[in-house]
């Protein structure tokens, strides 16, 4: 309606504009016929510019009509005489209609460009939106709401993959329904319904599929739509990576804290320790009777079994916190095996120690302390739970992609359910527990490393006959350090 | 051996309190520091023969002290701590430690220790080599000197004994108990953890390329060799 009345006024004045000018070259300024065909020219001309087609086409018939009546003989009447007189006419059409479509599409093209400039100006401030959040949820949430102010639609949803949820404006209303949603962030392919005006794009960030994102009662370019989605699965992406940043920063502050307070454990528990190990191994040196040898024999043997267990309990501690980390490269397994047994030298006494270590064994990557260990471990326990003076064996091999070292003893063997609880923590074997010290700890220590190591330790045993302890280590790929 | 003046720099005082009583007991002359700072003080004005040096303490550390008076004397340290990890030994050592006890520990072997330490090193007069010299390595007995392509190295008394050692048997392989009795002592013997700890180190001066030895080589099994002749490089 306002419209009509705008062309209605544009109309009359583009009319009163043409008959000011017949009336004023008609009464008053006596001009040729030419400089009146161009003043109408450049009014029908001027009319096209700056408001269309219709206007000038209207405005170029009055002008033509008026220049025929007033100023082309035969004056006073609309018959053209002279041929050349429809050149002046057809001018006035060919003006007022090139005139017209040049400036409608100057027009547009502005109105193009304001309508950009305006779509750039709503994504920066949606941008500004969504980058104030800091987890996946929130930065849904705004973008819901960010979309909808900035772009003044009325309805907007996002579908996160990652949560498997839905953030919509108005969870009463299924304008875009669920199923869509996931069917597009599957396909990939978006859904741009103009009739309908809604949009759904997949929500993409380097070939990987974070969600979909739905637009209700929406007119946006569909370059709009793909700047808009990007933006979203930006601000996604971020709040996702500054989620699990948070997390893992949280856990290496956490496991730093374990580590400080283990260490800190350590000390206070060693230092008194220290002390009353110092005293009674020093009076024991000299002891006056029988019978102070024998009372600082046992509370010298205490103090040692004491410190036994808060090293242990200790290095379980920090096995299970994950802070351990082998420092691993290659080694020769043989060396290993020698440094243990040398170790052990003391309690091997009397012993035939059997070797049988494969040629040519390739180097395992693993840190020589630890392995070290565990080998002693092994030892410590087949020498505890064997006769004395039975015969031990040591061998190493490769299996696979694998080396397999096992010790071998002839003790008293393991039942088949007592087998895998030995591995346990504080689990001591029923028919020892009783008169062989150790605190249990020893083969779940040693399973921890083995572990770190991306290894297995294992055991297979004969009730009467004796076991056979294994683990696996891995190959080195690099050349032996020597 | 006895009459030794050791200074005990520990923060515990039942720690210091135990070390006191026991080392006087033991024939020792004994001060104590609290701190590596009163530690530094002490050591200028008491002179002592010996150190018994504790890790952990606030403020100025262990490693700090033991770098600082290394920086300029010779005495012995004593390294004692309640970490008994390869990583901090070798920070010990680096930093100029001489032995690494770990806590807790029986006065006897703290005792054997402190007597190794007080040792000195025989005077060179002994049969075999006065030093080595090759292309790249220069090693002199009586000057107590190592030259690596022409620079000086500073060796630790004890890397120093050890290296010794190895080029005295002139190229034959020397077992890790002989090599740990010659240079610690008599009572050391099992320590072959702690030889590995020394070599690696000793390697990393000397070797051109210490992943690959061509002077210090590992004998498995056995022990260490000092590889006299360039071409018997090999293993």
């Amino acid at each position: 309606m306002r419209r009509l009345l705008r062309s209605t006024i544009r109309v009359l004045v583009s009319l009163t504009f043409i008959a000011v000018i017949v009336l004023v070259y008609f009464k008053f300024v006596t001009v040729n016929p030419t400089t009146v065909a161009l003043t109408l020219l450049l009014a029908v001309l001027g009319i096209a510019a700056q408001w269309g087609l219709t206007e000038s086409i209207i405005a170029s018939v009055a002008a033509m009509l008026a220049f025929n009546y007033y100023f082309l003989p035969p004056i006073g009447s609309f018959q053209i005489a002279d041929s050349q007189n429809w050149v002046a006419l057809l001018a006035f059409l060919i003006t007022a209609f090139t005139a017209s479509q040049l400036s409608i599409r100057a027009r547009r093209r502005t109105a193009e460009a304001d309508a950009r400039r305006r779509e750039v100006e709503r994504l920066y401030a949606l941008g500004q939106t969504m980058l104030m959040s800091d987890s996946v949820r929130t930065t849904a949430r705004d973008t819901v709401n960010g979309i909808m102010r900035t772009f003044e639609i009325p309805g907007a949803v996002v579908f996160s993959k990652g949560e498997n949820e839905f953030f919509r404006s108005d969870p009463q209303t299924q304008t875009i329904s669920d199923e869509q949603l996931r069917w597009i962030a599957g396909s990939e392919e978006p859904l741009i319904d103009r009739q309908r005006q809604i949009a759904i794009m997949p929500i993409r960030l380097g070939g990987q599929v974070l969600g979909s994102l739905g637009f209700i009662g929406c007119t946006l370019s569909t370059a709009a739509l793909n700047a808009v989605t990007y933006l979203v699965a930006i601000g996604i992406e971020r709040a996702r990576s500054l989620e699990e940043g948070s997390k893992t920063e949280a856990l290496r502050q956490s496991e730093a804290l374990k580590a400080a307070l283990l260490d800190a454990l350590a000390h206070d528990l060693k230092t008194p320790l220290t002390s009353i190990k110092g005293a009674v191994s020093h009076l024991l040196a000299k002891p006056r009777d029988a019978e102070e040898k024998e009372l600082l024999t046992i509370a010298n043997e205490e103090a040692d079994r004491m410190n036994q267990l808060v090293v242990e309990v200790l290095e379980m501690a920090r096995i299970e916190a994950a802070k351990f980390h082998p420092e691993r490269s290659p080694h020769a397994v043989g060396e290993i095996i020698a440094a243990a047994v040398q170790a052990h030298e003391e309690a091997l006494k009397g012993r035939r120690v059997e070797l049988h270590i494969a040629e040519p064994l390739p180097p395992a990557d693993v840190d020589f302390e630890f392995i070290q260990q565990v080998l002693k471990q092994l030892l410590d326990n087949a020498v505890k739970y064997s006769p004395p003076g039975s015969p031990l064996t040591i061998s190493a091999a490769v299996a696979g992609e694998r080396i397999v070292i096992s010790v071998t003893d002839r003790g008293e063997g393991i039942t088949e359910d007592e087998q895998t609880r030995i591995f346990e923590k504080f689990y001591r074997g029923r028919a020892s527990r009783d008169h062989v010290l150790g605190t249990g700890l020893g083969l779940s220590i040693a399973k921890g490393i083995i572990e770190a190591h991306g290894g297995k330790i294992w055991v297979t045993s004969q009730p009467g006959k004796g076991s056979i302890f294994s683990f696996a280590l891995p190959i080195s790929k690099e050349e032996l350090v020597r | 051996m006895s009459g030794a003046k050791i200074l005990v720099v520990d923060d515990e005082p039942q720690i210091r309190r135990m070390m006191r009583a026991t080392l006087t007991s033991s024939g020792h002359q004994v001060d104590e520091a609290r701190t590596g700072e009163e530690a530094m003080q002490k050591f200028r004005e008491f002179l002592p023969d010996l150190v018994l040096l504790d890790l952990n303490m606030p403020g100025m550390g262990g490693l700090e002290a033991c770098r600082a008076m290394r920086s300029g004397s010779d005495v012995p340290i004593i390294i004692l701590t309640v970490r008994n990890a390869e990583k901090e030994k070798v920070e010990a050592l680096d930093a100029g430690a001489d032995d690494y006890v770990c806590k807790p520990f029986s006065m006897q072997e703290l005792l054997a220790r402190i007597r190794a330490a007080l040792r000195r090193a025989p005077a060179s007069a002994e049969s075999g080599p006065q030093g080595f010299n090759s292309q790249d390595l220069d090693i002199d007995f009586s000057g107590r000197r190592v030259r690596v392509k022409d620079k000086n190295v500073r060796l630790t008394p004890k890397e120093f004994e050890l290296l010794r050692h190895l080029v005295m048997r002139g190229g034959k392989p020397v077992p890790h108990r002989e090599l740990l009795q010659a240079v610690w002592g008599p009572d050391y013997g099992d320590e072959t953890d702690y030889l590995r700890v020394f070599i690696n180190h000793l390697r990393k001066k000397i070797e051109p390329n210490p992943a690959h030895p061509k002077y210090i080589l590992t004998e498995p099994w056995i022990g260490y060799r000092f590889a006299m002749s360039e071409n018997s490089e090999n293993e």
